[in-house]
């Protein structure tokens, strides 16, 4: 592009503030086509006709920044700039709206210190970023998160439940539940994170937030093996999605993708071992490796022809050294596409082209057999590998050559994992910055996050507590607030706690776009948001279920919750070490519906007693010991007839409860433990008389029919769950785990039964049969 | 520096050239047929128009786009795998992956070369649409195949909002069970055994009921009455209304009194026409007795009741329409990896798959009796294994052989490039034309001739990687050496170092062993990069080894046992691909089946102990 300065005399530049004649005169020039450069004492603009305007403020420090930003930018004080450079402008901008909107990306850079351009009522797109954006915006976004008091965030998946029994049960004991999260976050894809910063301006009494929403992928981009990029869909959370509008279009093709730190050691660690293998299986050290055989007659004429080729180039690449005379250069065409000379290194060379593999291979064969001074070696030239052959005057040299080639190889390999990281810069972010991370019912996003960008999932909730606190050592969790706070609870007027509800009754300021300083609330927080360079206090995109949108309502939510416990923004440096937040922070919902927390900074699991389940919590007192687990039965049975038949046999109050995982499976709640196991024996009993009379008049007739009915006692329960295996009917799944169990879990039943066995022997007569009630018990 | 000259050879521009133009024709350009995009807003519009194509064609080629097909690089199946290993391979990616495009090409060959193609691409969702619970719970996806797609530029969108949705056969029943409103004209009607006492007390009861009920019907047509009295008559005869026609509930305790009804009624009242309701839970709760004005008034309720049937199953079925024409139209179905695509369609479209080969056989072919695999054709005209996909397979024979083919397509459809899918259904058909031609097999002929050679060859045969294996123990493993071994030669080996090479760990196995150093007793090959198969070539040799490196009993092998190197023999591996969950690492399955397997004898051991405790009591 050309760019020819028109040299402005200086009068006429100190006078530019009322300089109309000079714009005019460059408008008539600028009309001509030629490109212009206007000196200001506060500006200079520099116009290209055919691509964009770019104006520079004065001062050199300042970076430039194109023509939306300046338009708006009044507070300047570019009042100088003469009307009629804003309309010639303006008119500009029209015609190349298109143009901008590409450079708009590079603007966010440099920021006005005040901008007073946001609107009343304004609803600009929120930020998506995908892969084509990522690296400008995770520019910013840094020094967002830099700058922020808190950081909220929101995740959408592909699916929660892996089949339908996975879902929270009231019978699920702690470590049940983190096995069916942990199982969610093993097989389901996040698809959209969403991360908004927000930062307290204390001279606006203002929040500002930044809402990023973020297209994610696990598309394989370096080694590894398919299989751990693999993931699951729940057909229903994928319509969901749908409803939704989600774009999945842009997540395939669009989406950026990552590694976990544990998949980034894993090829480095490759990466590492081939670096130093490398050298052991170099032509010159072993030969083991199998030349191609030169089977096909195409083979044997190509490498005829190669060599043939290849030892010209060479005798003469001789001749020239000895100084001999060269030859005059009349080669075709067509062969100095394929073979072309070069210098790499300074050493003469031919760069292969267009070879296929097998050619290539044959001709590394032919070099490496017939000629000692020529190699054949790989290097990388910016994207793509290039295969030449090298002629090098000692073996020094060619070593010291192909050490450099393969350092070069190693150097791209270790930039290519570094891209390869993609979205978990994101995370490393968060976690380096140690900032609040502030989320709305986040177990299960956490170890999504854990999952895909740290690593595999510890087995047990006690070692997963510290794996989260040493990556986020500060989370919140604003349905645990909103729930157990009894402030916010008056606040909530025992509404629903879900997103949408919390955010539409803390917040109506923001959710409902209108300022309403009424009577239900008296001291709404301002939030600002701030897209690039446009900015709004009532901002609504109004896309829920969109992860960025739905972290800003978090981030707004909590904001709004800390105002009404009384906190405030200016005068704290850390909203973590704030003490009415203390009895928050880290704790989370294992799961909501029954009230269950985890401290993650203890590890520590309780109930919580929130309104909503000290009812329910009083009605039934669970214990794990009491329950058998009954699966497989005819569908048709339904609670009532399951009791019924279990009470003719034990008792009227032997069973406390029954509770349906699905049509063919049930908790049964006894009121001892010792029931549990004598349910079993009696079970296994009356199979191995399945053809007496006494069976089909058994009271257990209806519960045995079919023969496919199983039972096991709560710790098969946790064998089920932690199994990776997920059929859709849970006597299925059970089915499935027991028969792989019967062997292994028999040792370990063993013992557990052989004091038992001793106990009960003492009592019984000593009959066979009693030892092949023992043994089905444990096999069950 | 001089430039370097270059040798002017003329081979080498020769050589050049001809390079030239098998990467023109190798490379992906991507042909521009048109072919008809089916989803949910064209569906019903299409399936006429495709039944009228089937049924007018001579063959019907399909091909499936899935969102995967293997987790791990030894799910594939192997030229070691024999049938049974390969369909439990296939079973297991049926089941996990879900089907998003499904193109169909009904087609003609004519003597002339002349291949007349009307390819339909149907895009597919299965999703909850009865209300009565996910079909289709989960499914599993790979990136890099839903990657694949979107570099064709593969709307998502469009497949996910407005994919055609289906139930398979078993979920069909099954939902009909469950919703249960469905309102049956056609009873079958079994053989009409003999009656009891009871059933013609019953039979008469009933006869009685619907006679007054009749009567009564007809007697109150030529009054107006007031509603009151029509609510009374209405509560004591038990009629009630259907449509505009009077009808009557008869309650039935069973499926033979449904018959009798059914019976009775067709004998006696010829105006009368009985329904079935069907219970909640299945089976049928009453019968109910339409009463129609003439004869003609009856044909109208029975074609009105029929169509509704119709169009209550097509709501079920979706997508599976397309299926059951094909099914019932009994043409050739073509396809290009038939094992992979029909445990797809038998799993989506029929019911879930069986736990053996031979079941699945059987139950495939009673769908479909005819099925022609292009990569076995493929296998007569010369050496297979590197034409595995359909481009390489067409220039591979357009290079080899002279059978020219002319596509014609005479339908119109959007030749915009981003919405113009399931060109390989056209290849498969167009591939078939030559093979056709290839090897003089007449289309024409060869379908009026059900003894044909064609049919012979490849009628309900798979492909089963690249071996061609007559009995199902042997397999070939090599392909530069096809010889057949049998599988008890095999053994897996794992628990050396990752990313080791078939040759190396050759060497070092014979080194380990007098016996294993001389020459050709066996070879070693890699199946991923943490395990690797050895091949004994002869017989006895692998129970020898496997003992060997169980006992230690050579020092080189005991070494090699001792730095972890593990081996089971091919049982385990069929033990593997049996499991539920195949694994991603070969290896680490292996040594899990086999931890299983010696424990399993350990238990044995620890059972009879205890009895000898008993006993000494």
């Amino acid at each position: 592009m050309v760019v020819s300065e028109i040299v402005i005399p200086k009068k006429q530049k100190r006078n530019s503030s009322k300089g109309c004649e000079l714009v005019t005169c460059l408008n008539s020039k600028l009309k001509s086509g030629f490109n212009l450069v206007f000196h200001s004492p506060l500006l200079c603009v520099i116009v290209f006709p055919n691509a964009h305007i770019t104006l520079y403020p004065f001062t050199p420090a300042r970076p430039p920044v194109s023509l939306p930003a300046a338009l708006g930018g009044q507070s300047w004080g570019h009042e100088e700039v003469s009307e009629s450079v804003k309309e010639y402008i303006v008119m500009k901008q029209r015609l190349m709206v298109r143009a901008f909107s590409r450079t708009l990306t590079l603007v966010q850079s440099y920021r006005p210190s005040r901008t007073a351009f946001s609107t009343a009522s304004s609803s600009f797109a929120i930020k998506n970023v995908t892969k084509s954006n990522f690296d400008s915006s995770l520019a910013d976004l840094r020094r967002h998160v830099r700058d922020s008091d808190f950081v909220a965030i929101d995740l959408e998946m592909t699916g929660v439940m892996s089949s339908p029994w996975r879902e929270s049960f009231e019978f699920d004991r702690f470590d049940i539940r983190y096995l069916k999260v942990k199982d969610s976050a093993e097989k389901f894809a996040v698809v959209q994170f969403g991360v908004c910063p927000f930062r307290w301006d204390p001279t606006k009494q203002s929040f500002i937030a930044h809402p990023h929403n973020f297209y994610i992928f696990p598309r394989q981009e370096i080694g590894g093996d398919d299989s751990s990029y693999e993931f699951l869909c729940q057909t229903s959370s994928i319509e969901f999605l749908a409803k939704y509008q989600f774009d999945f279009n842009t997540c395939v093709k669009e989406g950026i993708s990552y590694l976990s730190r544990a998949q980034e050691d894993d090829v480095r660690l490759q990466l590492h071992s081939a670096h130093e293998n490398e050298p052991s299986e170099s032509p010159y050290t072993a030969k083991e490796f199998k030349d191609v055989p030169l089977v096909r007659m195409a083979d044997i004429l190509f490498v005829d022809r190669m060599k043939n080729k290849i030892s010209e180039w060479h005798d003469d690449l001789l001749q020239i050294r000895n100084g001999g005379s060269h030859r005059t250069q009349e080669d075709s065409n067509d062969s100095s596409d394929q073979f072309q000379a070069i210098f790499f290194k300074t050493c003469p060379s031919i760069k292969l082209n267009g070879f296929t593999s097998r050619q290539l291979r044959l001709i590394k064969s032919v070099v490496e057999k017939s000629f000692k001074d020529l190699a054949y070696i790989r290097v990388n030239n910016g994207s793509c590998f290039q295969q030449i052959i090298v002629y090098t005057n000692s073996r020094r040299e060619l070593e010291l050559l192909m050490n450099e080639a393969k350092e070069s190889h190693f150097k791209v390999a270790e930039m290519k994992i570094e891209a390869a990281i993609g979205f978990r810069h994101v995370i490393d972010l968060l976690s380096s910055e140690q900032k609040l991370i502030v989320g709305h019912n986040c177990f299960l996003d956490i170890a999504h996050i854990c999952r895909k960008f740290v690593g595999p999932l510890p087995s047990n909730l006690e070692e997963y507590a510290p794996l989260v606190q040493k990556n986020f050592p500060f989370i919140i969790d604003t349905k645990i607030l909103l729930n157990a706070c009894n402030i916010l609870q008056l606040k909530m007027k025992k509404s629903s706690t879900s997103l949408a509800k919390a955010f539409a009754i803390l917040c109506p300021h923001i959710a409902s776009g209108v300022d309403s300083f009424g009577s239900a609330h008296n001291n709404p927080v301002a939030v600002e948001v701030q897209v690039d360079d446009m900015r709004s206090s009532n901002w609504n995109s109004g896309a829920k279920h969109e992860a960025g949108y739905d972290a800003f309502m978090t981030g707004c939510i909590f904001a709004q919750s800390c105002n009404h416990l009384g906190i405030n923004f200016t005068s704290h440096s850390t909203l973590m070490k704030e003490d009415k937040l203390q009895n928050y922070i880290n704790l989370l919902y294992l799961s909501w519906s029954s009230g269950d927390t985890v401290d993650l900074k203890s590890g520590q699991t309780r109930t919580e007693s929130s309104s909503l389940n000290v009812f329910k919590n009083q009605q039934l007192k669970i214990l794990f010991p009491n329950i058998v687990l009954i699966w497989g039965f005819p569908s048709k049975l339904k609670a009532r007839e399951i009791k019924e038949s279990l009470t003719k046999v034990f008792g009227l109050t032997s069973v406390t409860s029954i509770f349906h995982l699905d049509k063919t499976a049930v908790f049964v709640q006894f009121i001892k433990p010792e029931l549990v196991s004598d349910f079993l024996k009696l079970k296994s009993t009356i199979e191995k008389k399945k053809n007496d009379a006494i069976y089909v008049l058994h009271p257990f007739s209806d519960l045995l029919e079919g023969g496919r009915t199983g039972a096991a006692c709560y710790e098969v329960y946790k064998e089920i769950c932690g199994s990776p295996i997920s059929k859709p009917l849970f006597a299925d799944q059970a089915e499935a785990i027991t028969v792989n169990l019967d062997s292994k879990r028999l040792e370990s039943m063993a013992h557990k039964t052989d004091s038992f066995a001793e106990s009960e022997s003492a009592i019984d007569t000593k009959t066979a049969e009693t030892t092949g009630e023992i043994l089905g018990l444990a096999s069950c | 520096m001089p430039p370097f000259p270059m040798l002017r050879g003329r081979f080498l521009c020769t050589q050049s050239s001809t390079f030239f133009f098998n990467q023109s024709s190798g490379g992906r350009r991507r042909p521009q047929w048109p072919i008809k995009q089916v989803t949910k807003s064209n569906f019903s519009d299409s399936l006429d128009e495709i039944k009228n194509h089937i049924s007018n064609s001579d063959f019907v080629a399909v091909s499936l786009q899935t969102t995967g097909s293997y987790s791990s690089p030894w799910h594939r199946v192997l030229p070691l795998d024999t049938p049974e290993t390969a369909y439990l391979k296939a079973k297991y990616a049926a089941e996990r992956f879900q089907i998003l495009q499904f193109a169909v090409c009904p087609f003609n060959v004519r003597v002339s070369n002349k291949l007349t193609v009307n390819p339909f691409n149907f895009h597919l969702f299965q999703r909850d649409e009865l209300k009565i619970g996910a079909p289709c719970y989960s499914f599993s996806c790979q990136p890099s195949y839903l990657a694949a797609m979107a570099r064709e530029d593969f709307d998502f969108n469009v497949c996910i909002y407005d994919g055609i949705s289906y139930l398979s056969r078993a979920q069909e029943s099954e939902a009909k069970h469950q919703i249960g409103s469905s309102v049956s004209s056609a009873f079958v009607a079994q053989t009409s055994s003999s009656r009891s006492v009871a059933d013609n007390v019953f039979v008469e009861r009933i006869k009685s009921r619907v006679g007054h009920w009749i009567s009564a019907c007809k007697h109150s047509d030529t009054k107006t009455d007031d509603a009151l009295v029509n609510s009374l008559r209405k509560l004591i005869l038990g009629g009630d209304e259907y449509g505009s026609r009077p009808s009557l509930n008869i309650d039935v305790c069973s499926e033979r009194q449904v018959q009798l009804v059914f019976e009775m009624v067709k004998s006696h009242y010829e105006n009368v026409v009985p329904l079935t309701i069907a219970a909640k839970g299945g089976g049928t709760q009453s019968v109910r007795v339409v009463l129609t004005s003439s004869k003609e008034d009856r044909d109208l309720l029975e074609k009105d009741l029929k169509n509704m049937e119709e169009e209550q199953s097509k709501r079920i079925r979706g997508f599976r329409e397309v299926i059951e024409l094909i099914s019932t139209s009994q043409k050739p179905v073509v396809a290009h990896n038939s094992l992979n695509d029909f445990t797809f369609i038998h799993s989506k479209f029929i019911s879930p798959l069986p736990p053996t080969m031979d079941e699945f056989r059987n139950s495939l072919h009673s769908v479909f009796h005819d099925i022609r695999d292009i990569n076995h054709l493929m296998k007569e005209v010369g050496p297979i294994n590197k034409y595995t996909n359909l481009p390489s397979a067409t220039s591979y024979l357009k290079r080899k052989f002279f059978a020219p083919v002319e596509i014609d397509i005479p339908q119109k459809a959007s030749m915009e490039e981003c919405k113009n899918h399931g060109h390989n259904v056209v290849r498969i058909s167009e591939l078939f034309a030559r093979l056709c031609f290839i090897l003089k097999l007449n289309p024409e002929t060869v379908n009026q001739n059900p003894d044909g050679p064609l049919l012979k060859l490849d009628s309900n045969m798979f492909n089963l990687g690249s071996n061609g294996f007559q009995e199902t123990d042997d397999i070939s493993v090599w392909t530069h050496n096809p010889r057949k071994i049998s599988i008890n030669n095999l053994v897996f080996l794992w628990g050396f170092r990752s990313g080791i090479s078939a040759g190396k760990l050759k060497n070092m196995l014979c080194k380990s062993h007098d016996v294993l150093s001389e020459d050709e007793v066996f070879d070693v090959r890699l199946v991923d990069k943490n395990c690797a198969v050895v091949v004994f070539w002869k017989n006895g040799l692998s129970e020898w080894f496997l003992d060997a490196i169980g006992s230690g009993s050579g020092d080189g092998l005991r070494e090699l046992a001792a730095e972890g190197l593990m081996a089971a023999g091919y049982e385990a591996y069929k033990r593997v691909c049996k499991s539920e969950i195949l694994g991603a690492d070969l290896a680490a399955s292996l040594a899990e089946i086999d931890r299983d397997h010696i424990e399993e004898s350990a238990e044995v051991y620890w059972n009879s102990e205890l009895m000898i405790n008993f006993d000494d009591l």
